[in-house]
């Protein structure tokens, strides 16, 4: 990179006052506009999500796998076992916000109450996905029964890739792989329960707290600088 | 009767299928695909479960996937709609194996009739007129070259396996012949799993008419008219009408009798559809039979009245048919259009994206079967199909009058769709006079049809 060291003298020449907007500009980011930004995301479809303001710009991606609605599945799940459903023949749980939004506007006859029901919904599933950078969660394989493995009790260090347990597929087990290197936590289906294609069934506590990686970042570079170094 | 059923498919028929189970009062299980997670079968159905990604080969074409999403929601029936699963006879065995009931003919009776050579010649055993044919599958490129002198050029190279106008080409000399058969069978591999191929004579100006059947496990058979799908574009049927303007009452009656005989006969079951080309001077030859639920069911539905995917579900779950011959009237003139998300402009290119607004036309006689909704995204994985405008009249100008206000009254936007071209048709002289043959569209091609259309007008 032959024009990297003069860009860092430019950096460099930078004054403290505005070096001092900068931080500000930072702790603005932190406490106000990303909580906000992680909530929008959460309620929507949209798989990324990115702002621009003055010179800053931010983006926010839900990581890979973290689908909207996914920590809908669970309780879904519940609902769905449950021989009767509503009066409206739509037993199965409400459709994640962006979803229910959506279909609601359609008038095709999807009750106003999937709307509603969404909504507390929102709270926690997807936004703590996006929010929460230090676990990841195993998901089905395939659609069968689920029978989690030795490896699966809470607590347990497991590597990217190790089996934690099964989905049985018409007596032909699939393996349940660990997304990532970490510690087992909270299990969300019970053994010999029926789980769909891409249902989360076992939690990951990370191994390493490692911040500001991956779904969120803010751009670096500096004001005046930006202007410049972005060019797209 | 059944009690709960999943429905393997997607898009428009697994509506159809959904809204067929409601009315037997059969719980209704949706099985899809990740990309189809906000589909509407998917939100209005009893249950849905998500069986696979948005690949169909490890989805709504795996049957451990769907037989295990039949099993773990507890149904005990599989309806397989039309496409992926719908023909396969291992599929249906497997299916029975996990003591579920495969909605269509059991497996032996797909087995009997799996392949479309054998086929043409079981059914021309029991009496059909069939076209003049290859003898057996094409071993190579020599026995095709032998077989299609003795036939006589123009003839059509066919895969044994599948439908949809993939695998097919028609040649007129040999060295056509010899470069269209690689494509044909590499086509064929990828999409049937299986490059079989055969000849038939190609009948130039053909019209294609089939006769829609029923059978119950009784050996009780009854007939609901024919349909004419001669409106193709490249094999791919666009719309459909009954009855067909090809032939007169009496010839009409004469070949749907002459067709639920051959498959009584020859033991099918269930509902199903015997293909026949006829000819300029009115001659039919049986080409293959369809041993599914039909894309284009709703014309029939439209003059007979009766619930096709209803009397389907029925047959399989071992009921009699419940009516005779003499029960089915055949009444007024259907014409259905298939609303595909392509572009006639440019080659028929498929599209997908999101439906921004979308409208459904109504009125006496008018039936629009479309799981479309505003703020739906159409994906780019699976088939062009968005939906089939159906029209009814007493008698075909009427219907084709309906069939104008409704094609104004339809609004999809967001996505471009072939809507034009249906416009387009019922503006054609040769449509309107009913003499339109299977390369009416193919002869001048989608954009050259719209231009014509927009001369005239």
């Amino acid at each position: 990179m032959p024009d990297a060291a003069p860009r860092r003298e430019r950096t460099a020449r930078i004054e403290s006052a505005t070096r001092q907007a900068d931080h500000a500009g930072i702790d603005r980011l932190a406490e106000e506009l990303l909580p906000a930004l992680i909530a929008k995301l959460g309620t929507t479809h949209l798989g990324e999500l990115e702002v621009r303001e003055g010179d800053w710009h931010v983006r926010l991606r839900r990581p890979y796998g973290t689908a909207p609605g996914e920590g809908r599945r669970a309780s879904d799940r519940a609902g769905r076992t449950q021989p009767g459903h509503d009066g409206h023949g739509h037993g199965r749980a409400a459709p994640e916000g962006g979803r229910a939004a959506r279909a609601s506007g359609g008038a095709s006859g999807i009750t106003a109450g999937s709307g509603a029901a969404s909504a507390s919904t929102n709270g926690t599933g997807p936004d703590e996905a996006v929010l929460d950078r230090s676990r990841a969660i195993a998901t089905s394989p395939a659609v069968g029964i689920f029978q989690p493995g030795a490896r699966a009790a809470s607590g347990t260090r497991v590597r990217a890739g190790d089996s934690l347990g099964a989905v049985n597929v018409l007596g032909v087990p699939q393996d349940v792989l660990a997304p990532v290197d970490g510690v087992v936590g909270s299990t969300f289906v019970e053994a010999g329960m029926a789980v769909e294609y891409g249902q989360d069934l076992i939690r990951i506590e990370l191994a390493a707290l490692s911040t500001g990686s991956g779904g969120s970042s803010s751009s670096p570079g500096s004001p005046g600088e930006s202007a410049s170094a972005s060019d797209g | 009767m059944f009690r709960r059923i999943l429905i393997a498919n997607r898009g428009e028929i697994a509506l159809r299928i959904l809204r067929a189970c409601r009315t037997l009062g059969v719980e209704a299980v949706v099985a899809y695909s990740e990309a189809d997670r906000d589909s509407l079968p998917a939100q209005l159905a009893d249950e849905a479960i998500c069986i696979g990604p948005a690949d169909a080969r490890r989805s709504y074409l795996s049957a451990p996937a769907v037989i295990s999403a039949a099993v773990v929601t507890g149904c005990d029936a599989v309806h397989p709609g039309y496409g992926f699963l719908s023909e396969d006879e291992t599929f249906a065995e497997v299916v029975r194996a996990h003591d579920l009931t495969f909605i269509g003919p059991p497996p032996e009776v797909l087995d009997r009739f799996a392949s479309k050579e054998g086929t043409r010649r079981l059914l021309g055993g029991f009496g059909l007129p069939t076209i003049p044919g290859s003898d057996g599958m094409l071993r190579d490129d020599e026995h095709a070259l032998a077989e299609a002198e003795r036939i006589g050029y123009p003839v059509l190279i066919k895969p044994s396996a599948g439908g949809g106008g993939k695998g097919m080409r028609m040649v007129r000399t040999s060295r056509e012949l010899e470069s269209a058969i690689k494509i044909c069978r590499s086509e064929a591999k990828s999409a049937f799993g299986d490059d079989s191929l055969y000849l038939e004579k190609w009948l130039d100006d053909n019209r294609h008419v089939e006769i829609q059947v029923a059978v119950d496990k009784f050996g009780a058979g009854i007939h609901l008219g024919e349909r004419d799908c001669s409106v193709q574009r490249r094999h791919q049927k666009i719309l459909e009408e009954s009855p067909t303007p090809a032939m007169d009452d009496a010839a009409r009656a004469q070949l749907a009798e002459m067709a639920v005989r051959a498959v009584v006969s020859a033991g099918y079951e269930n509902v199903g559809t015997l293909e026949f080309l006829v000819d300029g001077s009115g001659n039919a030859y049986f080409i293959e039979i369809n041993c599914r639920i039909q894309v284009e069911h709703p014309v029939t539905e439209m003059l007979t009245g009766i619930d096709l995917v209803a009397l389907q579900i029925g047959i399989a779950a071992g009921e009699p048919l419940g009516m005779r011959q003499s029960d089915v009237v055949l009444d007024g003139h259907a014409i259905e259009f298939r609303i595909n998300a392509e572009d006639p402009a440019h080659d028929f290119r498929p599209g997908a994206g999101l439906i921004e607004r979308y409208h459904a036309p109504g009125g006496p006689g008018v039936r629009m079967d479309s799981h479309l909704y505003p703020g739906y995204e159409v994906p780019p994985y699976y088939d062009s199909l968005l939906g089939k405008l159906i029209v009814w009249g007493p008698d075909r100008k009427t219907a084709i009058a309906r069939g104008r206000a409704a094609l104004e009254e339809l609004l999809v936007e967001g996505v471009t769709t072939n809507i034009e071209i249906h416009r387009a048709l019922l503006d054609n002289e040769t449509f309107l006079e009913g003499r339109m043959t299977t390369n009416l569209l193919d002869r001048v091609g989608g954009a050259a049809f719209l231009a014509a259309a927009e001369a005239r007008a």
